[in-house]
């Protein structure tokens, strides 16, 4: 039933939806703590429960100008290799059982998309990109150097 | 019945955690035995460690450790008493019954049951290499063997209990959660204005706690010994399987490390080394070849600088080629031509830790398991470490690993700057100063900053432009201050910020793989206020802003003066130990081996009664009296004088040593120029220059460019059948009448017939010969056609006028 459940969720300015097992949780920020001299992905540090948080933009991974933090914005909290990070999100719609197969992704995508895109989902009449969220985690190696 | 399983249940496993530890001491402790056979105490420790096994597995009815740790401890027990001698074939069998014990462990711990099989392989393997009553290596009466209860005694001065991991974990976890509710509750007291007898004991409390957390971190701390002792072994078996002789050391196994990030460098640990040996280390012959010696040396050291561990691995081997490592990841697809164009020097290096690289070209058994330097420098990060290369292409390696000392708390200074608060750790921090104060004065030299505190300079960093960002103007100058920072021994720097918040107690955890990867910080760590801070790194920031902190001018000619003793003991002339295929051991001045070969013996033949050698497409002499027989590969000694080659056959090489000033010289020329002293053993020093005589330079071809002689009117072919040979023979290259070398002038013309010279294009030099004995007139300088030595003699002037 879990493989089924996806979180619906508008980050970097697109729909997309996320498989509910990758996620840690949703929560809400305050003001993050900036990290100078880091990565631009970057967007700060956060406490979640006693436990420190890397903020992510993803907006930037994707190539986009990066976009300030508001206070209360809800981000999706994922753990990748021991480390804890958060996405930041437009807006989270939903978290729903879709029971279409995900399929290949068809059609060019922008660069920045068609790296962190894994397959395509039908919902509720629209095509979504199923996205892994530890791809936001690394910026592409062109764009680090 | 059940609560009998489980009193068992824990017995075995307590059994088995020990028994563990004792197998990977033994095998440490066995290796360096194997090194120094009369370390008498090195086998007393052997000895316990085995009869403990042996004790502990009888109650538990183990009839196969047991059986096999009783028939170690037997010939441990002979060695003892000196009726056996210690030799590498017996280490090799008690390693052997040391792996078996491991086996059967492992298979305990998982059935929980003992496997049944048969031992007698490795139990008759000891018995096998007993050759008999031997020389005693250790003088057994004058050390009376422990008893039995002395020994039982010695294991009970140590008293300690058994604790599983996970519960220490959470021990550890828990008073790490309580540090953090006391900096919460401490918070909200200060805001409350609570009454001064609530803060006195909270402040009670608080103490108790930090009294708690310091006992809970200590629990955590292990010697990096435990890290250290499966490592002999590992490099004893390993050099072994590669024919390489290495020296392998550790030091400063006392440092304590936390139990946790041990765990962590464990395999990154292992993995290094033996990377080192597979491909650091080069091959004997290469490393003669390299004038290095043959046993080459690995080691293992770690100390503590500040709040961190650095763990160095250091070999002395061929170093990384930023080249070679480009063109493999090209072909490993790991990097495109055009990105490795833009690589920097340290960039190259650092494509060992690309993914996917290790994988690459050369896979052998030992290194190429799919655990590359990339798994290695992941592990590193997880726990907030770095790896680092210094890399002497063609003189070594050292990988450092820098690692926090513990994951749990420091003492820690808050200081702000461009309206943040960072943490800086207490222990690095030697001074704290406001810029303002009179004894701090501040100059700006050359776009740099200096602060000078009390006569004694230091280079200034302002934290804001190590970070990169802007000094924020409305904060209030008065409150910059000034810390003097010592991140390690030997160097200190003054740090500005924009101002001193407090002191507090700071539980740290790494951050993030690419927040660490800037460099900048040691990891975050949450605060009173609940809003996370970054905890900086104050090495990091001084390699951030690129300045040279060392103390004073000091340590800059110390290494100078460390590295001319190192060239001057590089040039002080070197003698390579050789067994000559009589067997004995003999020595050559190193200068003049210009390599070890090695050629099937059907490379060599005997020609004009002399043995000669075909290498490659090259013939060289061979000093021997007749042609070695039987199949095997002969080693050859390469002696080159700039000029020619000879080869010396031996049978192995032993080492490379310095050559003593004290030389008892031969009373006749010969061979053997003189006797020298090495380790107390008298060694004969070849003689290259007698040798080289015996085998006229005529005899090798000259490794030098041969001059062109030009043969001119040989109408009747005589200089082409019978001159020619000779002058080859002289090393000429020969060409006659209209042939030419491209891009070439012959060096020298000889001219065949009796008449006048014949005019030639150029300034050849001619040398004219004549058929008759007798020179024609006064005038003639023509030479008589078969006086050899004549003809010889004037090609070489002319040749040597000509160049």
């Amino acid at each position: 039933m879990m493989e089924k459940l996806y979180l619906i969720a508008r980050i970097a300015d697109t729909r997309v939806a996320l498989r509910s097992r990758a996620i840690n949780s949703v929560v809400t920020v305050g003001t993050p703590v900036h990290v100078p001299a880091a990565p631009p992905h970057v967007a700060g540090l956060f406490a979640l429960r006693s436990r420190v948080f890397t903020l992510i933009d993803p907006h930037v991974v994707i190539g986009l100008p990066p976009v300030a933090v508001a206070p209360g914005q809800r981000v999706i909290v994922v753990d990748v290799a021991d480390h804890g990070y958060a996405l930041l999100a437009d807006a989270i719609e939903d978290v729903c059982f879709i029971d279409a197969p995900e399929t290949r992704v068809t059609g060019r995508l922008l660069p920045g998309w068609a790296r962190v895109a894994d397959a395509m989902i039908e919902h509720e009449g629209a095509s979504l990109l199923v996205v892994d969220p530890s791809h936001f985690i690394t910026l592409p190696v062109a764009k680090a150097a | 019945m059940g609560r009998a399983n489980t009193v068992m249940d824990d017995l075995l496993n307590d059994f088995l955690a020990e028994t563990a530890e004792i197998l990977a001491e033994a095998g440490g402790a066995l290796v360096a035995w194997e090194a120094d056979p009369a370390d008498r105490a090195q086998l007393d420790a052997i000895f316990r460690l085995v009869h403990t096994i042996k004790g502990s597995s009888g109650f538990l009815s183990l009839p196969r450790v047991t059986a096999l740790s009783h028939a170690a401890e037997d010939a441990l027990d002979q060695v003892r008493r000196g009726n056996r001698a210690a030799n590498a074939a017996l280490v090799t069998a008690v390693l052997a019954i040391i792996d078996r014990l491991s086996l059967l462990c492992a298979a305990l711990g998982t059935t929980g049951k003992e496997p049944q099989g048969d031992d007698s392989d490795v139990i008759g393997a000891l018995a096998v290499v007993d050759d008999g009553p031997a020389a005693k290596v250790a003088p057994a009466e004058t050390v009376a063997a422990p008893s039995d209860e002395e020994i039982n005694a010695e294991l009970q001065s140590w008293r300690s209990i058994r604790v599983p991991l996970p519960l220490l974990d959470s021990v550890m976890t828990g008073v790490t959660d309580i540090v953090l509710a006391r900096n919460e509750f401490a918070r909200l007291l200060r805001e409350s204005g609570a009454d001064a007898s609530v803060i006195a004991s909270f402040d009670r409390l608080s103490d108790s706690i930090a009294g708690m957390r310091q006992s809970v971190s200590q629990m955590r701390m292990q010697r990096i010994d435990k890290l250290f002792s499966p490592l002999p072994r590992i490099v004893r078996d390993l050099a072994q399987d590669f024919g390489k002789k290495i020296r392998f050391s550790t030091s400063g196994g006392e440092v304590e490390l936390d139990r946790e990030m041990m765990e962590n460098i464990r395999d990154p640990l292992i993995h290094i080394v033996r990377n080192a040996i597979d491909h650091g280390i080069e091959n004997l012959d290469e490393r003669v070849a390299v004038g290095k010696g043959i046993t080459a040396s690995i080691d293992v050291s770690a100390r503590q600088s500040g709040n961190q561990i650095e763990i160095v691995v250091r070999d002395d081997g061929r170093g990384l080629s930023p080249d070679a490592l480009v063109a493999k990841a090209i072909s490993a697809r790991v990097i495109g031509a055009a990105e490795a164009k833009a690589l920097t020097p340290r960039e190259k290096l650092d494509l060992i830790f690309r993914p996917g690289f290790s994988t690459a070209a050369k896979v052998t058994s030992i290194s190429g398991r799919g655990v590359g330097m990339d798994i290695v420098k992941a592990n590193l990060e997880k726990i907030g470490g770095v790896v680092e290369l210094r890399n002497e292409e063609g003189r070594g390696l050292t990988i450092v690993l820098r690692v926090p000392m513990t994951l749990t708390i420091i003492s820690g200074l808050m200081v702000r700057a461009s309206g943040q608060y960072f943490a800086i750790p207490r222990g690095s921090v030697r001074e704290i100063l406001l810029e303002t104060s009179d004894s701090v004065r501040i100059d700006r030299v050359g776009g740099g900053e200096l602060a000078t505190v009390r006569g004694e300079q230091f280079p200034l960093l302002r934290l804001e432009h190590v970070l990169g960002s802007e000094i924020d103007a409305s904060e209030d100058q008065d409150d910059r201050a000034i810390i003097l920072v010592r991140p390690g021994q030997g160097h200190s720097y003054a740090l500005s910020v924009a101002a001193i918040h407090d002191h507090e107690e700071l539980v740290i955890k790494p951050a993030a793989p690419m927040i660490m990867a800037t460099g900048l910080y040691a990891g975050t760590t949450l605060p009173d206020n609940g809003r996370p801070v970054l905890l900086l790194d104050v090495q990091g920031l001084l390699a951030a802003a690129g300045v040279d902190a060392s103390e004073a001018g000091r340590s800059h000619d110390a290494s100078a003066e460390a590295a001319a003793e190192a060239a001057a003991a590089r040039n002080a002339a070197q003698l390579l130990l050789f067994r000559d295929v009589g067997g004995r051991t003999r020595g050559v001045r190193l200068s003049v081996i210009e390599r070890v070969e090695e050629v099937p013996a059907s490379a060599l033949f005997e020609s004009a009664g002399v043995v000669q050698a075909q290498i490659g497409a090259d013939i060289f002499a061979v000093h021997a009296a007749v042609v070695p027989s039987g199949p095997e590969a002969v080693k050859l000694l390469r002696l080159h004088d700039g000029h020619s080659v000879l080869c010396y056959p031996i049978d192995a090489v032993i080492d490379i040593v310095r050559l003593p000033d004290a030389v008892q010289p031969a009373p006749a020329p010969g061979l053997i120029a003189g006797v020298v002293l090495i380790g107390g053993e008298p060694v004969e020093l070849i003689d290259p220059f007698w040798l080289m005589a015996q085998y006229g330079a005529g005899q090798a071809p000259s490794l030098q460019r041969q001059p062109l002689c030009r043969l001119s009117d040989d109408a009747d072919g005589w200089a082409d059948n019978f001159l020619a040979p000779i002058l080859r023979h002289a090393g000429y290259r020969v060409i006659s009448g209209g042939e030419a070398v491209e891009g070439e002038r012959p060096d020298v013309q000889l001219y065949l017939a009796d008449g006048p010279v014949a005019p030639v294009a150029g300034d050849v030099p001619l040398v004219r010969l004549r058929s008759s004995v007798a020179a024609t007139g006064p005038d003639d300088d023509s030479i008589y056609r078969y006086d050899r030595g004549a003809l010889l003699e004037a090609l070489r002037i002319r040749v040597a006028g000509a160049s």
